[in-house]
């Protein structure tokens, strides 16, 4: 029992970092059509954003969760506003090649700034330590994960769902030129929702300090592929899909490291081929 | 780290004033020294230029930049002294990445392009197992500075032939069996294992099994887990550990995963539960400098050289030196670095000659006294014999991170594995 409980615990608390990024990935490429590799660096520039608000100006983490991502917005608006923008209408490799050149300027610019070796984020104080759950330890940190996941779902479906914003955003990802020549300013909700998405991704790399431990140049990598498995058996653009996909994702290698160590690695993969045979548009894709 | 790290520019000042110095200096012994001196030295035509390759980007870009300071130490030490038989060295240094196709380009690139006399560098046991053929087809010397597969010297220098690979860092021989030495005087019965899920971490696991063992025959091992590459969340595999209830951990976790491992685990309870904890390369500066206070104390720790040990003046020295260069200790690879491009001035003075086949015969057999202490290059399989310490994490007000207390030092000819490496009696424990 205690070890179910626990490798269900340890699924869920990594299916919700895997979801905040494939949140960010998902409305950017369901809003406005652009699948971006640099997601992950996104991911990554917020950890390292949030390391430094909380170790050189010696705030607190709260404060460093609250800038770091809002600094890394500030990229996301440049790389949106000057380059992604001017891509939208030609080929989809064209746009794929962009952002896969970020990923590379992105981690060169981590390696220049905050050197290549591993950095150390101070411990938390608040939420710092464990509990028993069935006589066996688990962070608080970790709960608090599992509860931020959910949370950040339901702002998402609340601010498409119930508000004018969310209203407008639909609009204009269905139709452009209609939205256009209705008077939305198309291009700037584009830059807006742009930047919300970064901020998500960024958000799950602030959030990723603790939990990790570790801050190294390549944090990235690992979690972009994690979190296009996962919006690809949501249905990619599905934000419901995403969430679901991360969640099964997440317990699924959970239960895969603990209980078939020889497939923990094929696991995810055999999913994702079951589900683009039987559903090729994903779980909550729409049918084309 | 950035700041003190070495750019392009910097580098090409370094070695373009290095050139000019040695310019200088030759002129001025051509114009002074007596013919018959002249005479003696070496007949060594051009610079004498080392390849370096080693991971500068991804996960473990930070071990990149310690091979980095140490090989540009010896660089500028070598240069500032005369160089190698009066010639300079040159270095270039690139991204290896993990992947063996880009070693093997690097590599060639490297021969065909930039004309290097020798190569070093490698810190992917597979890159280095993917490179040792082609090292024979382009035929120059590689120093295996981190690669620690015991395949790559039993393999293919010994069985195969491949006379063009040398290593001077431990081989897996540490981690694995040299753990079981440490490992038989605990109490504890019951063995598992958190490791990485390639190559490296099954052989050592492997290896700490058998010579477990043979050393102690009531050992039992009851779990094992297996992380791949790039692991963040050790979570289910710290899940595996507890519920098997062990005596002992073993894991050759490294790197970031390893401050990673460490940090879930403490989290997790997993150190007051299990007892005996053996990180075989756990000393290494990016994990004690990474993790900090957060290192439990009591865990046995190993590395292919840690700068408390040999208490030589050699080692002191060296570690000052390195310290006033970079504002840093030494990591291992640092170390092992440093002494690759000083075994190739050492052997490259004792052939007198830069030629492939002239520099392996010297370096089989060679001493070399190196800041890790007397490296000795067994003729068989090209692998340095040296020792290495273990000891147990404790902290000292002189050091913001862990260091080493009880240090104990098995001696490497009671572990290394010997020629003809299959077979009974190649493998310890030895009668």
């Amino acid at each position: 029992m205690q070890s179910y409980v626990h490798v269900i615990l340890a699924g869920l608390s990594s299916g919700m970092f895997i979801w905040l990024v494939a949140s960010g990935l998902t409305l950017i490429f369901g809003v406005l059509g652009v699948l971006n590799f640099a997601h992950g660096s996104f991911y990554m520039l917020g950890a390292y954003c949030t390391f430094t608000v909380l170790k050189y100006l010696g705030a607190g983490y709260w404060t460093g969760l609250l800038l770091g991502p809002l600094a890394v917005c500030a990229v996301g608006y440049v790389v949106e506003r000057f380059f992604l923008r001017h891509v939208y209408r030609i080929a989809l490799p064209y746009q794929l090649l962009l952002t896969f050149a970020f990923v590379l300027i992105f981690e060169n610019t981590v390696k220049i700034v905050w050197g290549g070796g591993a950095l150390s984020p101070p411990p938390l104080s608040f939420l710092g330590g464990s509990v028993p759950i069935l006589g066996r330890n688990f962070p608080v940190y970790n709960l608090f994960i599992i509860a931020v996941g959910p949370a950040v779902a339901l702002l998402l479906w609340a601010l498409l769902e119930k508000t004018w914003y969310g209203r407008i955003i639909r609009a204009s990802s269905s139709d452009r030129e209609m939205a256009a020549s209705l008077g939305v300013r198309v291009p700037a909700l584009f830059t807006g929702v742009f930047v919300f998405g970064t901020w998500l991704g960024a958000l799950g790399g602030g959030l990723s300090v603790p939990y990790v431990g570790l801050l190294t140049p390549g944090l990235g990598e690992t979690i972009i592929i994690e979190a296009f498995i996962v919006a690809v058996i949501g249905g990619l653009g599905s934000l419901k899909g995403a969430f679901a996909g991360a969640l099964v994702i997440g317990i699924l290698s959970a239960f895969g490291t603990r209980f078939f160590p020889a497939f923990d690695m094929a696991l995810t993969f055999i999913l994702m081929g079951a589900v683009l045979l039987w559903r090729p548009q994903g779980l909550f894709g729409a049918t084309r | 780290m950035g700041k003190k790290g070495m750019n392009r520019r910097d580098f090409l000042k370094l070695t373009g004033a290095g050139s000019l110095a040695v310019a200088a200096g030759g002129l001025g012994s051509g114009l002074l020294a007596p013919k018959w001196v002249w005479g003696a030295t070496p007949k060594i035509k051009g610079p004498v230029k080392v390849g370096y390759q080693a991971i500068l980007s991804g996960t473990l870009a930070g071990y990149g930049e310690f091979h980095k300071m140490g090989a540009v130490m010896a660089v500028e030490e070598i240069n500032a002294k005369g160089g190698i038989a009066g010639q300079k060295v040159e270095m270039e240094f690139r991204d290896s990445t993990t992947k063996a196709d880009d070693a093997i380009k690097n590599a060639r690139y490297f021969v065909d392009s930039w004309g290097a006399d020798f190569l070093a560098g490698i810190d992917s046991s597979g890159q280095a197992l993917a490179l040792a053929p082609v090292m024979a087809q382009l035929d120059r010397v590689l120093m295996v500075t981190h690669g620690a597969t015991e395949k790559l010297t039993e393999e293919f220098v010994y069985k195969k032939g491949v006379k063009q690979i040398f290593r001077n860092c431990m081989p897996t021989y540490n981690d694995g069996h040299a753990a079981a030495f440490i490992a038989k005087d605990f109490p504890a019965v019951k063995w598992s294992t958190v490791s990485p899920k390639y190559e490296y971490g099954f052989t050592c696991w492997k290896m700490f099994q058998e010579s477990l063992k043979g050393l102690k025959p009531s050992v039992q091992f009851v779990a094992e887990s297996f992380a791949p590459f790039g692991t963040t969340d050790f979570r289910s595999h710290i899940n595996t550990i507890m519920d098997a209830k062990p005596d002992g951990l073993y894991s050759t976790e490294w790197a970031g995963e390893l401050i990673s491992f460490v940090r879930q685990a403490k989290a997790a309870g997993l150190f007051e539960k299990v007892k005996y904890v053996m990180f075989p390369v756990g000393a290494a500066m990016d994990v004690l400098e990474g993790l900090g206070k957060d290192m439990p104390d009591n865990i046995w720790i190993s590395a292919r050289y840690f700068f408390q040990y040999p208490k030589s003046k050699v080692n002191t020295d060296w570690v000052a030196r390195f310290n006033k260069r970079w504002n840093h200790y030494p990591a291992y690879v640092s170390e092992t670095a440093y002494s690759a491009i000083y075994a190739y001035k050492q052997a490259v003075e004792k052939a007198g000659s830069k030629d492939t086949k002239a520099v392996v015969a010297a370096m089989e057999g060679m001493e070399q006294s190196s800041p890790a202490g007397t490296r000795i290059f067994r003729k068989e399989d090209h692998q340095a014999i040296y020792d290495v310490p273990w000891g147990k994490t404790k902290s000292d007000p002189k050091y913001p991170f862990k260091v080493m207390a009880d240090m104990k030092v098995i001696p490497a000819k009671q572990y290394f594995n010997r020629p003809p490496f299959s077979g009974p009696g190649t493998t310890p424990p030895f009668k």
